[in-house]
């Protein structure tokens, strides 16, 4: 009997313990903020997919970082709803009359999350320490374009001489080696982002802990829990701290995008990627939101190796695309067919659209493809068009790209091609050896401007892949970069968007799309093109 | 005993930097470097810096020197991938995460594995038998990370049970520990029968029963020792391999464990980290091997260590 009534005891004590594991799981799960709570809390949930590979602005050089450091810092302009830039950190700002020299005035309520103001010198420590060659930061390359720069990242020249000074606390200014037109455009991206120079100093790593991170932007660190959840709070100390709505947003890591989708569904998450084998069922989905996204997928010739040594073989190689059905059928996540490299969505100086303006500049013709490819076999005297092996790096997506294109180039051109898939970092090693005939591409902004795409493609840029060289194209690339007339330098950009895709060392595919579910009670989340999220907008009703 | 250990343990040393060596010369013989993009340009200057920075620029063989002495320290210096962190902050950060879920996963498995195993050999050919089996036989033959999306479909998408993911209360290890204990469970499942069956037709069991012991007693104290010696052989393995993390359920349930870093880092070359997790998995798995042997003995008083090691 006593041993009975023991035996219940513990029983209970279990229950007990089980019910109250219970209930914290479901708080922790419970909707958008504190229900309850008196005053209700804004809290937007989201996934980041993974640990953010640094926050130290110029160090993670990729989207899972972009999107918490934009919203976590900012620079001296910021883009807007409609993806401009705008004065951000910088109230207002000077140019100089040939374009070269820009003077930046920092607002005098810029300040830090610790309550310190944000000064010229916060710029300058940043940026030099973002070009000092021991730091070794990926996006260096972006800075060429101030004076001194390149040299100083090169280990050529010194630090001194890197164009950028701090008149005084609050102006700052910069001397750039040609007028370049999307210089304010390049600022958005957080690899110039200033940096607390005293916090800095203090702890070199004053990055990688939410209780050092000093942040300027519409949010803070709240806490971090490395590789599970970081929390933003709103900033009280943001200049437009009025605008941002949100108190709160929860990042969680989740790699796997099936997760994440049930993770929305069981209303953990307010907003989902979409999971691939999800796709079509989910395009019709009232909560799908779909955005814009600068980049592209397309193949790469090799014009090195035959049979694409021939330009009307290139040529008649991509017209025997259907990029219509690539698009619908192959993506079908609603993308944009690509007739051009450049994608939409950047405004020419006349207010029109750069794609549209430039027109298509390739056409799905099977027809005319096929007499292309007579003609160019005939150039070549080939009897029989040596063997093609399309190669990609390993994934699905890559691999259903490939076999469609594989069954349009045997049905519209009577062209059989190989496939060959390579493990990915193999993949993007060999390709710069030009190891490969013909091959997957996809290229993403790094920032908001045509010229990013179409540098990629000079002689000398590293994204060229192709063996191909056109001394024109390079002169419109180097000459649209010191060109101080917004109207002549887009001219002079679709001038070489012409001769690339006349040429073809590359054929275009399709145009990028974020694609997303979102609950409907979220509210003017903003994706840019060049993938940063914003969230000073963000609101939850 | 004491000559065994030292033996045991020069060995293991031995083995550690054979697999060190090998590690490096493998992971250096595939094409690759961690800073190759396929989405994003960058510039020549950029990348000499960063190969500086990793003193990938070294010859091999300085590079193999700097990774010794970064062996024998025990310490690998930071991530490629994630720069802000170093191996051993992932490793003492992911490591204990993985061991709980594994720990509680092998728990789990060798409970209900040797039950139903003891079951199922006790009632041979009987209804419990074929339930037993039955459900051994779906255990092997339904991959986990099948079974786990399952369970979140139906546990939290559907029935609102439990969270889907991510790592927080102890309802969160719920699903997880199934997902992950089911495949261990049946083969222990198996292995329990199977020996069991072959221990219980023996004679000393018989001079037991003849003893008039109890059938408890005699399963217990007699029959399962004997019985569990299989079961002991593959737990080194198993324990190795599931206290250092499982990708694929700490992926689908996107738990922060070490597992991840086993195939990412290959992916990314990110050469620290891929030195930092073979080191440490190979070493973890050459200590429970030790460990099982040990418990060879302890199970059976006929096996002598310091014979063995001479072997």
């Amino acid at each position: 009997m006593k041993r009975n009534w023991k035996m219940s005891i513990i029983a209970c004590l279990a229950a007990c313990v089980l019910l109250l594991a219970a209930c914290t799981a479901n708080n922790n799960t419970g909707g958008s903020g504190g229900e309850g709570d008196g005053e209700e809390k804004k809290v937007l949930r989201l996934n980041n997919g993974q640990e953010p590979t640094s926050l130290d602005p110029p160090e993670g050089f990729d989207s899972v970082s972009w999107v918490m450091v934009n919203n976590l810092m900012e620079g001296l302009t910021r883009l807007d709803e409609n993806h401009q830039p705008q004065a951000a950190m910088a109230e207002n700002w000077d140019v100089s009359e040939d374009g070269k020299v820009y003077t930046f005035y920092l607002r005098d309520d810029a300040k830090w999350s610790n309550g310190e103001s944000v000064t010229a010198n916060d710029f300058v420590y940043a940026w030099k320490h973002m070009l000092d060659p021991e730091q070794a930061y990926q996006p260096a390359f972006l800075a060429y374009v101030i004076e001194g720069a390149e040299a100083y990242n090169s280990g050529e020249g010194r630090a001194d001489d890197v164009a950028i000074k701090a008149v005084d606390d609050k102006t700052f200014e910069v001397t750039l080696t040609s007028p370049t037109g999307y210089f304010l455009n390049l600022l958005t991206n957080p690899a110039f982002f200033p940096v607390n120079e005293k916090a800095a100093k203090e702890n070199p790593e004053w990055f990688a802990e939410a209780e050092s991170y000093v942040s300027n932007g519409p949010f803070k660190i709240d806490s971090w829990s490395h590789d599970k959840e970081l929390i933003m709070a709103k900033n009280p100390e943001y200049w437009d701290a009025d605008t941002v709505k949100l108190d709160q947003v929860n990042w969680a890591m989740v790699a796997d995008t099936n997760t994440e989708y049930q993770m929305y569904q069981s209303g953990d998450l307010d907003r989902s990627s979409i999971p691939a084998d999800n796709a079509k069922d989910l395009m019709d989905s009232e909560e799908l939101v779909t955005e814009v996204q600068a980049g592209d997928q397309f193949l790469r010739f090799n014009v090195q190796k035959e049979p694409f040594t021939n330009e009307k073989i290139r040529k008649a190689f991509a017209m025997a695309m259907n990029r219509d059905d690539i698009a619908e059928f192959i993506r079908g996540i609603g993308e944009q067919p690509a007739r051009g490299f450049v994608p939409y969505g950047f405004e020419t100086p006349s207010g029109g659209d750069f794609r549209e303006e430039n027109g298509d500049l390739v056409q799905d013709d099977p027809e005319e493809a096929k007499k292309l490819l007579a003609e160019g076999m005939d150039e070549e005297g080939w009897g029989e068009l040596p063997a093609v092996t399309l190669t990609y790096g390993t994934n699905t997506a890559n691999e259903r790209l490939a076999e469609g294109i594989q069954s349009m180039l045997s049905d519209n051109l009577g062209v059989d091609v190989e496939l060959q898939t390579v493990e990915s970092s193999v993949f993007s090693e060999e390709q710069t050896k030009l190891v490969y005939q013909l091959f997957r591409g996809s290229f993403l902004a790094d920032y908001g401007d045509p010229v990013n795409f179409l540098e990629s493609f000079t002689t000398e840029s590293s994204s060229n892949r192709t063996g191909w060289s056109n001394e024109q194209y390079d002169k419109l690339i180097a000459d649209s970069k010191t060109e101080s007339d917004e109207t002549k330098r887009f001219e002079m950009l679709m001038e070489a968007e012409k001769i690339l895709l006349d040429e073809m060392p590359i054929m275009p595919l399709h145009f990028y799309q974020h694609v997303y579910l979102q609950k409907p009670h979220v509210k003017n989340v903003v994706m840019h093109p060049v993938g940063y999220l914003e969230l000073k907008w963000a609101d939850i009703e | 005993m004491a000559i065994y250990l030292i033996r045991r343990f020069l060995i293991m040393i031995a083995t550690i930097f054979v697999i060190a060596t090998m590690t490096f010369i493998l992971m250096h013989s595939i094409p690759g470097n961690p800073f190759t993009t396929q989405d994003r340009s960058t510039s020549e200057a950029v990348q000499e810096n960063l190969n500086a920075h990793y003193h990938l620029d070294e010859p091999m063989l300085t590079q193999y020197g700097i990774w010794l002495k970064s062996l024998v320290t025990f310490d690998f210096g930071p991530s490629i991938k994630q720069p802000t962190e170093t191996v051993n902050d992932l490793l003492s950060r992911g490591f204990p995460i993985s061991a709980e879920l594994g720990m509680w996963t092998i728990m789990i498995a060798l409970l209900s594995g040797i039950t139903l195993g003891v079951l199922a050999a006790l009632k041979h050919n009987g209804m419990i038998d074929y339930i037993a089996m039955t459900l051994a036989v779906l255990g092997i033959s339904v991959p986990n990370f099948i079974l786990a999306t399952l369970l979140i479909q139906q546990l939290a998408v559907n029935l609102q049970l439990l969270p889907a993911a991510t790592w927080s209360s102890p309802m969160h290890m719920i699903m997880p520990i199934i997902a992950l204990a089911t495949g261990p469970t049946a083969i222990i499942a198996r292995l329990t029968r199977s020996s069991m069956l072959e221990v219980l037709t023996q004679d000393y069991i018989k001079t037991a029963r003849a003893k008039g012991l109890s059938p408890a007693k005699i399963v217990i104290k007699h029959a399962l020792r004997n019985a569990l010696m299989p079961v002991v052989t593959i737990l080194g393995t198993l324990v190795a391999a599931i206290l250092t993390g499982t990708f694929v359920i700490e992926r689908i349930f996107a738990i922060p464990g070490m597992g991840k870093y086993f195939v990412e880092s290959i992916n990314n070359r990110d050469y620290p980290v891929i030195m930092g997790t073979t080191v440490f998995y190979s070493a973890f798995l050459i200590f429970m091997l030790f460990l099982v042997d040990i418990v060879y003995s302890i199970l059976d008083p006929r096996i002598k260590l310091h014979k063995k090691g001479g072997s």
